[in-house]
Formats: C-alpha cells, structure tokens, sequence
C-alpha cells in the first residue's frame, strides 16, 4: 500500500511543473493582496474564507486559474485572479505551500460525539485515500486537515448539490447523498486534524 | 480511464434533493463500486500553466524509422481535440481551462495562438462544416460563423443549444458529460453522450450513445447504443462507416475490461454498455445478459489506457502502409496499478475493414522504471501536406509528425 502511494503521487510529478517558482516573490505579492484575508501566516482567521498554509501548490495553482478563467464562481477571488500571469500565480503557490499549516486562533473546542460521527465517514468514503491518510493533501488535491470548520462544511454541500467542481468531479462523487449533519460531522472532524 | 467523472448519483441527487440528502448515507458511494481496500489511485491532476518549450518532452518521443516529430504549438494550456478549417487554421478545444485556441501558421512557419472562446464548461466537441466552427461544450453547443475571417474580432456565436437537446450538467452528475464531435460524410454533425456514471443501469435511449444531427441540431439519430464513454470519432475514408473510441469502466481490475475501438456497421447497433464489452460480463451490471448479443469490439486497446481522438490517415507523406489506417491517441491510465497507454497507436485494417493488430506508433512519454509520464496525448489530426499534429494535453503542446524517406 505504501509503495502505491508512493507511486501514485509520482506519477503526477511532471518534469514540465518542476519548481521555477520563486517563493520569496510569492511572498511579496501575498503580502500586497493577499493575507489581509487569507491570513497572516496564511492561516485565516475570517469566517467563510478559507486558510491555504500548508496546501499543495498544484491544488492552490489549479484553483488559482479556474478563478481566473471564471471556471469557479467566487466574484471576489475572480476578481483578484483576472488576468493575473502564471508567474505570479505559481510563485504564490509556492509561498503558501511553503508555510506551515495549523488551525485558526478561534478553533472552537472539540464536540467528542460529533467527532466520532465524523471519524465513523471518512473510512467508508475513502477521504484518506485521496487526501492522504494524515488529511494534507498531495497535488492538486486540497489539505483539508486544520481547515476552518464552516469552510469545509459549505464546500462539501457545494460539491454535494453540484455547485462546485473542480478539474474532475471526483469530490462531487465522494459526499453523494450525505446529509447536512453528515456534512457537518465530517467538517468538524477534519478542523480537529492537526 | 481518461479523467473519470466518478460520480454516481449527483443527477439523482439533485432530482431528488433534501429528500434523499436525509437518509443515512450509503457506505460505499456508487462511484467505488468494485475498488479494492486501500487502494490510493486518484486521477492526475491537470497541467493548465504554459509549459516553456524548453520542457517540452520532444526529445523522448520514438518513432518508427524515417518518421520525426517537432513542436508545432505550445503554450496553449489543456489543448484537446483538433479540427482543421478550410484556411489552414488549426482550432483546439479543452476541458476545465474552458478555452477555444485558434492556432495559425506565420510566413517563418511559428505559429500563434489566440484565444477565440473562454469561460466555456469543457469545450472539447470541435468540428468545423464549411467555414463555420462548432463547439460543443458539456451545456451548450455554439457555431461560430465564418470564423477564419474573424480570428481578430470573433463575433458573438450563434446559440444552437437548445436545437441540439443535448443531456446538460444536471442530466449527467458530472459523468462523462465531455464532448467530441465530428463531421460525418453525409455533412452531419456525430457526437458522443457518454453515462452518466462509472458503471450503472442507464436509459439507454438517453445515455451512453453516439448520435448525430443535422448542422441545425434536427433529425436526432442514435448511431449506436451501449458506448460508455467514446471521446473519439472518425469515419472511414473508404467505407464511410463510424468508428469510436470508449473507454471501459473503472475499479474491477487493472487489465478488465479493456478499452476499445469500436466499428458502427450498422446504424443504431448496441455494443453492450452497461451488461458487457466484448465478451466480458460485467461484475455488477451483466443481469444475465449474453455478451454474444452485442456488436463486438473493432480491437482491443488494453486496460485504462483512454484512448481519445482518432482519425484516419488520409494523406500521402506517410508510407503507402499507413493509407486509412486508423491512428489513436491514448492519454493514458489513472485507474490502475502500474500506468498503461500515453502512447499514439495505430490499428492497421485490412481490405474488409477489419482490424489485424495494434502497433505502437509514437511512444516514449510513459517512463515505465519511474512510474511517471511526460505528457499525455489527446488527439491526432492529419494535415493537408500529410503531417500529423499529435495534441499533448499535459504539457500544453501540439506536435508535428512528418516522414522523410
Ligand atoms: C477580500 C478577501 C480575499 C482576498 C484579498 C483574497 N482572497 Fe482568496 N479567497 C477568498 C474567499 C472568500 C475564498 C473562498 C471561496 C469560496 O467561497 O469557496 C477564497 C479562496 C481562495 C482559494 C481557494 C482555496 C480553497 O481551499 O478552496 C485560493 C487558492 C485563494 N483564495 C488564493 C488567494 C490569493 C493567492 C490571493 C491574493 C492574490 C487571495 N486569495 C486574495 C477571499 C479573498
Ligand atoms: C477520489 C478522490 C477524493 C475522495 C475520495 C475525496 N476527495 Fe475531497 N477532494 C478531491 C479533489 C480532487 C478535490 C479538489 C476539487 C476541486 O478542484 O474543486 C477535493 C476537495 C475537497 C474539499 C474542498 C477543500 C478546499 O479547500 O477547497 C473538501 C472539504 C474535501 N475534498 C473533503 C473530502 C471529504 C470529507 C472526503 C470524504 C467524504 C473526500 N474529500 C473524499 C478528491 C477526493
């Protein structure tokens, strides 16, 4: 199993996307747009708005561009990704891939019997075997380890009605028929990762 | 498989909506059907960033004796299916970047690429009649008018969604909702309306078909049934009749089913989808039925190797073998253990039409040691001088084939 792994994540790996980013770049140009919402550390601390410390660079590179090409609606990051140059996009990347993930300041206290409610889905619905067993992601799949908790439970509602998809509907298919509270079950589960 | 949309019951989900929402959750969602325990096999993620040219994988590709390869294009992210207009321009559509490229030749034979459509949801169905261009997107299909004239100022396309009826996002789940098309000997517009799901009971007038239409989008006609998901057609040049690529379902093991390349003999024929392919039953879905009863594979293209475009070659430059034999592009395995396909293979045809073997034609962006690829190929397209462009998804590149005594 290990050594699948291993092999699955090396096949994404393409010379073509080997690193010219420029993470100090990223830096720079986070700073001028960027943490006032995602965070500081690039751990947010608004509601709503989610933390990208820690993610993949490819997730935070593809997502950058289905903003920019208005792939994925969300009127405020269209807006600061149009027209925005690959270069800028995938130095960003590198500086948000670059700090260390954790969870926000205002992390409410862990509710054990919705915790287990969670843990007892993510085994049946496979979330490690994509998002990788500790929740952080690889490629272009998301961590969704430590992520804010209202975050996670309103994307997987607008993967679940179709609101959302990304370069393949793979999420889409893993909530199916899950209810709100399975929603919410499993989001709480995930913002207690660390 | 080609990037599977593994989602079983979204359509039903968005029918049915708070209703089924409160029932308790199915253990195992339609899409995982048959995956083994511990399995981390997940489809590659997309390279939509312009590759430098200097990255491109050229220098990898083999070819037989006397043929070469050279970048044509690039910088063109997600570049797909291909279709040539009367003028020379070369039209490419693409997935989830959602653009339309329009690819011209300068005097010094560079090339440059515009963007001539965007913000579209998957446009891959690209086929030109006449001076028109028609792109088919997974909820619309438009025409562009006279397109080569306007490549500067591309007017507002004509809006033929709604003649063409087409199954649209919701219909779909999000499954196999992608499109292809090409136009057919009889000047009609043949595409592809894959299930709606990795494997599933489907209505099968409705799903799993090839079709074709009037340029209007009238006179609907089903061409064959039971296609799972075909992102490739082409008509033989002699014979005129349709032949497909399609893609074998997911998760019931690393070589079964195989993909394959389908012959529509007859109009309207069934190949088998959901019960069977070729003369395996499916696991799940086979409900007793004899795999005898369907229309039986043209070949067999080995397991999850997702072979997309094909055409077949109709120029001169290519050795006299070559003539009307079919070329495919496989853009290589996700679903399985050790990867498989991201080759160009061609199927040499008899006489008869039959197929009397597979050969691979342009290899070397599967690097088996690493278990990595270089790029992935998407299509083929036969120029008018007999080259051959080979679009590589992956790497945002168009390469072009030539052969030289
Ligand atoms: C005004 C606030 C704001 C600013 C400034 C902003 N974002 Fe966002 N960003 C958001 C919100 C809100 C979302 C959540 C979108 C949603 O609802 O799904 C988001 C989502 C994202 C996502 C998707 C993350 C995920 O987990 O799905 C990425 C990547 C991202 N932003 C990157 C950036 C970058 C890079 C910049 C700077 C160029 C930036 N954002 C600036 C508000 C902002
Ligand atoms: C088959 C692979 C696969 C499985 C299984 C899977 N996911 Fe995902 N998930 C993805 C991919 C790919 C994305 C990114 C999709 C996109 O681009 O919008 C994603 C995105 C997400 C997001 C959005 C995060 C963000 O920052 O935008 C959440 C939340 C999530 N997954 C949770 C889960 C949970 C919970 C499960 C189990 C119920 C699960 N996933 C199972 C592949 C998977």
């Amino acid at each position: 199993m290990l050594r699948m792994l291993a092999a699955a994540v090396l096949a994404a790996a393409i010379p073509g996307a080997a690193p010219a980013q420029d993470a100090h770049r990223g830096a720079e140009l986070a700073r001028q747009t960027c943490l006032m919402c995602h965070g500081e550390n690039g751990r947010s601390q608004t509601e709503d708005i989610p933390s990208l410390a820690g993610q993949p660079a490819d997730f935070i590179t593809l997502q950058m561009i289905l903003f920019r090409e208005g792939t994925r609606q969300v009127p405020v990051m269209n807006e600061f990704a149009a027209h925005m140059p690959d270069k800028d996009i995938e130095d960003l990347a590198a500086f948000f891939a670059s700090l260390p993930p954790g969870p926000p300041d205002d992390r409410r206290a862990r509710d054990a019997a919705l915790y287990a409610a969670g843990q007892a889905l993510v085994g049946p619905r496979n979330c490690g075997v994509c998002h990788v067993s500790d929740f952080g992601g690889r490629a272009q799949i998301p961590r969704i380890a430590a992520q804010r908790e209202e975050f996670l439970a309103r994307s997987m509602m607008e993967y679940r009605d179709g609101r959302r998809a990304g370069a393949d509907t793979q999420m889409n298919g893993a909530v199916v028929g899950l209810s709100d509270a399975d929603i919410a079950a499993l989001a709480h589960f995930l913002a207690q990762q660390d | 498989m080609n990037t599977k949309r593994l989602l079983l019951g979204m359509a039903a989900a968005l029918i049915v909506g708070p209703a089924l929402a409160q029932q308790p959750a199915p253990a195992v969602p339609g899409w995982a059907v048959g995956r083994p325990e511990g399995s981390t096999l997940a489809p590659h993620g997309p390279t939509l960033t312009v590759t430098p040219v200097d990255r491109l994988p050229v220098a990898a590709l083999r070819l037989p004796e006397g043929f070469s390869a050279a970048v044509f294009a690039h910088g063109i992210p997600g570049a797909r299916a291909m279709a040539e207009g009367p003028n020379g321009t070369i039209f490419a559509g693409s997935r989830v970047i959602g653009r339309v490229y329009a690819i011209t030749r300068n005097a010094d034979g560079s090339t440059r690429t515009r963007v001539i459509a965007q913000g579209l949801n998957n446009p891959n169905g690209i086929v030109m009649a006449g001076n028109n261009l028609y792109v088919l997107a997974l909820n619309r299909v438009l025409r562009f008018d006279n397109i080569e004239a306007n490549l500067d100022n591309v007017p507002a396309p004509v809006e033929l969604t709604q003649a063409f009826g087409l199954p649209g996002e919701a219909d779909h789940g999000g499954n196999h909702f992608w499109k292809v098309a090409s136009l057919g000997p009889d000047n009609r517009i043949y595409t592809n309306v894959g299930a709606p799901c990795n494997i599933c009971s489907v209505d099968r007038d409705r799903f799993a078909l090839l079709v074709s239409f009037n340029l209007d989008g009238s006179d609907r006609r089903i061409e064959a049934r039971g296609v799972r998901n075909s992102v490739g057609l082409a008509h033989h040049p002699v014979t005129r009749e349709l032949w497909a690529t399609n893609h074998g379902r997911d998760w019931a093991g690393n070589d079964t089913p195989q993909d394959t390349l389908i012959r529509v003999r007859r109009s309207g024929e069934d190949h088998g989808y959901p019960f069977c392919v070729g003369s395996w039953a499916d696991p799940q879905e086979n409900a007793g039925r004899n795999c005898g009863e369907f229309a039986q594979p043209a070949a067999l293209l080995g397991g999850h190797t997702a072979p997309i475009g094909m055409r077949f070659y109709t120029g001169t430059m290519f050795p006299e073998q070559y003539r009307n034999q079919a070329f495919i592009a496989l853009r290589g395995s996700w679903n399985r253990e050790q990867l498989s396909g991201y080759d160009v293979v061609v199927a040499k045809l008899d006489a008869q039409g039959n197929v009397t073997g597979v050969e691979p034609f342009m290899t070397g962006l599967r690097d088996d040691a690493n278990q990595r690829f270089l790029g992935r190929p998407v299509d083929v397209q036969v120029l008018r001088d007999g080259s051959m462009l080979v679009a590589d998804e992956q790497m945002g590149a168009i390469y072009r084939i030539t052969y030289r005594q």
